[in-house]
């Protein structure tokens, strides 16, 4: 920037920038103990101490089978229920950006409140619910909690994302003639396309991370956090780093082929 | 074994080890006679597994009755694996029978347990597993409420092979709903880097120069019964809620004090070692374990006495594979078979004979006094009274209350 | 009964699509939450889900066989209506449920269900025994969000204005550790901060622990376990939900218009005050939602790095929850603390206004 800058500005500049900084590696402190950690060849149970550098680790990711049952698990719940908050979140987004209508403001409200309860409230309230309908919990229950919050979430995302979208476009699409089935695809569907898909990403992570809530609606179900804050009081494997690890570098993945993909798509619009 | 591999650092060999030097210790002339190897099958932990594909509970078909299929959710770490070219008892017995044996480590702690499988056997349903390892006091909860099947012992010819001390216990005066599967003490369990010297006594673990370096036990029987036994209270005839409370204020000055660090239940094993504990309330076994960690790592008798508990066998309701699950008792009940299960876990096996049996697989352990407590070690040691069910709840409630979760 | 068989609904139908549609979603979501909440039981259950039933197709009927106006009217209604569904029956409908079972009274300790006596008793315990956890979770989870907004607004400052070419990137950065778990998050902060652990380590070796020790962040040369590693892990937990939403507002701020700032203010403190923080204003508003709500109902933190003494509301709800099988005084637990937190909001909204927290 181009304002003049004495010398007390610049260093107060470095200073905020320094500070910053520090922000940012404070972030990063546990990631690199948890990456560090996945070469570790531990002595006893738990690898929270640093013995020596090994690659056995990740040679056999895959070692402790409960652990991986309950990655495997949780993959399986994050699957369907993003698949089916998606659909469902994309078309209260859609119907939020799209049209004005009468009540949209409370709907709105409730659309917002799943974000603003704490998790435990969430996760308590559905296991009462559940207990009351004498519903057993497990696989079926954690599903569909994890929509409950994914439903909101998505919503909310791919709203931002669409808002402000020209959406004369769709109606000049029918009156060429388009029907509404062929101008949601060729038209719609395309707009809304990339905040479905970082909405999706998103809540994902969401569910595979997601603790609280699952914790009171699993019943004797084993997800992966779940997991590891069982087996967490007698050991701490470092398969457990590696399969984080494995995590993070593949939504890191995913992020940057989104952001490739967005910035191509806004060049090519521009 | 099916399930995942246990930690390597329980081979059979460093463990013996471990006995080797627990019990020179104990001959070495610490205060009491007793150094008891067994494992905290009270609190010990894993989080919930089962097999794959599986989902317990939501819509699991129920297995068909006929016999070849077993399901036991047990403790962790609790049993022999398969590892370093010997075959674990889960294996043996899948090889020996041609029964499906489902083994799960699913238990951490018996409340929590019986927290999840408390509103499906309450409504009347049947939970998956065909057996579960509740500890005593929480068999006889168990076997109060009318959730369990009796045992088919006509099929179990080897359960007269129960040792004397544990036949008719107090959560199940007529014994036929349970068979214990291990039993075991709790004591203190100490860091030497950290305390720098020898642990005798509960004051130890009040002793300020420890001030926030002291792990308490989440497992009300273990904890109390300790401290109060510290008090000179009786804890084997306790009936009402004033004949332990001083143990309990004793327990809340200490936590208002700043003197406990954290309550934990079977997850002190890495504080301990790590030395953010310098002492905690815990089950003799787990120590032998995390000695291979930590050497400085103890174990020992507080000299009021520590407390015994024995880990159970039983059928909830409905369980369906019957005529397997008998099966498995009378094949743990072999001398034998048990044997091998003593030689990995270290616990005081409830099966007769084993000592001979022992003999012969590892003479050092058979010979160990952790393993096969001599009358002055049981002499030591006290159980906690079995309470009626308000006396419980409220003892249960100013516990909850104090530790504060 | 269908709804095309009436004419006088039809009329409607297609008169005032959108009163209809409104009337047809939220008349099916309230039905459904009662019918999940179990108000409505018994032969009633069949005759109001066939009402909700009713709703669904009559929007989708008007949808598909109304006029070009009426389809567009009712269009926005069929769209929300599956997932408002969903939250009326899983959200609403646990919500009242909760309620209920806090004012409930377990007729025996073992009891599977508790019967609904108007029992305020849980309510009282709640507030008598575990005030304490009461206190420590707004206190920690608000000490937490003012150091997320000290860490977090520079942060996001700098990133918006001075990130240039590599904005993307940063924020990127920011967000990545999030894809990692929160729980093994949680384990590493304890395993760094534990006795022999690095950070004290780095306090020992940088001399700092004698000032640590003074200003109560050490507590006899231990930091795990103390009341500052739960505020520490709930401020490092809760970080990018302050960073990202204080970034969104700040980068709609142009640029410019900070220059010109500095142009007309003496000073650029003065310039920042009155340009920038005011802009940024509803970024921190949604960044201090997104980070005290999780955090005054988080137990993780306090429970892998806190001590007995740290326990909050979170700790508690859940041991009586999942460990004592005390659901009825869980529940009353569970309802105060969301009826702190929604009086909080709005309060809180009414100072700052509110829309979008995203």
């Amino acid at each position: 920037m181009s304002s003049p800058t004495s010398t007390r500005g610049h260093i107060a500049r470095w200073a905020l920038n320094i500070y910053a900084g520090l922000g940012l590696l404070f972030l990063f402190v546990p990631i690199i103990w948890i990456v560090a950690f996945s070469f570790n060849q531990p002595r006893g149970n738990y690898n929270i101490v640093w013995q020596r550098f090994t690659l056995d680790n990740w040679r056999d990711p895959f070692s402790d089978q409960g652990l991986t049952q309950a990655f495997v698990r949780s993959l399986q719940i994050a699957a369907i229920s993003t698949s089916v908050a998606v659909v469902l979140g994309s078309m209260i987004a859609l119907a939020l950006a799209r049209y004005s209508f009468k009540g949209s403001g409370p709907l709105n409200f409730l659309l917002v409140l799943p974000l603003t309860t704490p998790e435990i409230v969430l996760g308590s309230s559905l296991a009462t619910l559940f207990l009351d309908w004498d519903i057993t919990r497990g696989f079926t229950t954690v599903v569909i909690a994890h929509i409950m919050f994914q439903v909101s979430f998505v919503a909310l995302t791919v709203r931002a994302r669409v808002r402000g979208f020209d959406w004369t476009l769709e109606q000049a699409a029918q009156d060429l003639g388009s029907s509404p089935f062929r101008t949601f695809w060729k038209v719609t569907f395309p707009l809304i396309l990339p905040g479905i898909l970082a909405a999706a990403l998103l809540s994902f992570a969401l569910s595979i991370d997601d603790f609280i809530i699952t914790l009171f609606n699993a019943g004797s179900l084993s997800t992966f956090p779940i997991y590891i804050d069982g087996s967490f009081r007698v050991r701490f494997p470092p398969q457990v780093n590696v399969l984080a690890t494995t995590i993070l570098v593949f939504s890191v993945l995913l992020m940057s082929i989104g952001l490739l993909w967005g910035l191509r798509s806004r060049r090519r619009n521009a | 074994m099916n399930q995942r591999p246990l930690p390597r650092s329980r081979r059979p060999l460093s463990r013996r080890q471990l006995f080797l030097r627990a019990g020179a210790l104990g001959a070495g002339g610490l205060s009491l006679p007793a150094l008891l190897a067994a494992c905290g099958g009270d609190d010990d932990g894993g989080a919930a597994t089962t097999a794959p594909g599986t989902t317990p509970g939501t819509d699991a078909p129920p297995a068909n009755g006929g016999g070849d299929e077993l399901f036991f959710e047990n403790w962790t770490a609790y049993i022999d694996p398969t590892e370093d070219g010997e075959i674990g008892t889960v294996d043996r017995f899948i090889a020996d029978t041609g029964i499906q044996l489902r083994y799960s480590e699913a238990i951490n702690s018996n409340n929590e347990y019986f927290a999840r499988i408390q509103p499906v056997l309450g409504r009347g349903e049947r939970i998956d597993p065909d057996i579960i390892a509740p500890t005593g006091w929480m068999a006889g909860r168990l076997i109060d409420l009318g959730w369990c099947d009796p045992l088919p012992l006509d099929q179990i010819p080897n359960a007269a092979n129960l040792v004397e001390g544990l036949r008719n216990p107090t959560w199940d005066p007529t014994g036929e709903f349970s068979l214990p599967w291990q039993a075991g003490f709790a004591g203190i369990a100490y860091n030497m880097d950290i305390t720098g010297r020898e642990l005798t006594s509960i004051d130890d673990l009040f002793d300020p120069e420890f001030a926030g370096q002291i792990g308490i036990n989440t497992e009300m029987r273990d904890t109390i019964g300790l401290i109060a036994m510290s008090l000179g209270i009786d804890i084997e005839t306790l009936s009402s809620f004033d004949d332990a409370a001083p143990a309990f204020e004793r327990l809340e000055a200490a936590k208002d004090a700043g003197q406990i660090r954290r309550f934990h239940g079977n997850d002190y094993f890495d504080d301990l070692t790590n030395g953010n504990f310098a002492a905690c309330i815990g089950w003799s076994g787990d120590v032998a374990q995390l000695a291979l960690d930590n050497p400085a790592v103890r174990f020992a008798f507080p000299e009021s006495g520590g407390t015994s508990w024995a880990d159970t066998m039983l059928m909830p309701k409905g369980a369906i594979n019957r005529d397997a699950a008998a099966t498995w008792m009378n094949y743990v009940y072999d001398p034998e078979q048990a044997a091998q299960i003593t030689a990995w876990v270290g616990y005081v096996s409830p099966v007769e004979g084993v000592r001979d049996a022992l003999v012969e697989i590892d003479p050092e352990l058979a010979e160990n006094p952790l393993v096969f407590p001599d009358d002055a070690t049981v002499a030591a040691t006290q159980s906690f009274a079995s309470l009626s069910e308000d006396v419980e709840a409220e003892y249960d409630r100013e516990f909850s209350r104090i530790i504060g979760a | 009964m269908t709804a095309t068989s009436e004419p006088a609904r039809q009329r409607v139908m297609t008169s005032r699509p959108d009163l209809f549609g409104l009337f047809a979603l939220s008349g099916a979501g309230l039905l459904l939450a009662a019918v999940g909440a179990r108000w409505v039981t018994g032969p009633l259950v069949p005759i109001a889900l066939g009402l909700v039933l009713t709703a669904i197709v009559a929007v989708i009927w008007t949808a598909v066989a109304g006029s070009p106006e009426a389809k567009r009217k009712i269009a926005p209604y069929g769209l929300l209506k599956p997932g408002m569904l969903w939250l009326a029956l899983f959200y609403l409908a646990p919500l009242i449920t909760l309620l209920r079972l806090s004012l409930s009274t377990l007729p025996s300790r073992f009891a599977v269900d508790a019967e609904l006596d108007w029992n305020i008793g849980n309510y009282t315990t709640a507030f008598t025994d575990f005030a304490p956890q009461f206190g420590r979770a707004f206190l920690y989870a608000g000490t937490a969000t003012v150091f997320t907004i000290l860490i977090g607004f520079p942060l996001a400052y700098v990133i918006a204005f001075r990130g240039g070419r590599f904005k993307t990137l940063l924020l990127g950065l920011v967000v990545i550790p999030f894809f990692t778990s929160y729980l093994i998050r949680t384990i590493a902060w304890r395993s760094l901060l534990a006795d022999t652990g690095q950070v004290v380590q780095l306090f020992d070796t940088l001399r700092l622990s004698g000032f640590f020790e003074t200003v109560g962040i050490m507590d006899n040369g231990r930091v795990l376990n103390t009341p500052a590693a739960v505020i520490g892990g709930l401020t490092y937990n809760f970080l990018p939900f302050m960073i990202l939403p204080i970034y969104v507002s700040l980068e709609k701020i142009d640029p410019r218009m900070v220059d010109a700032a500095h142009d007309l203010y003496s000073t650029s403190v003065e310039a920042f005050r009155k340009i920038v923080v005011p802009l940024a204003l509803p970024g921190v508003f949604a960044g201090t939602l997104l980070t005290f709500i999780p955090a005054a109902g988080d137990f993780v933190n306090a429970l892998y790095l806190g001590s007995p003494n740290t326990t909050m509301i979170g700790n508690s709800i859940q041991d009586q929850f999942l460990v004592q099988n005390n659901i009825p005084l869980a529940s009353a637990m569970s309802f105060v603390l969301m009826f702190i937190i929604t009086v909080f909001v709005i309060i809180y909204s009414r100072f700052f206004g509110t829309e979008d927290l995203t």
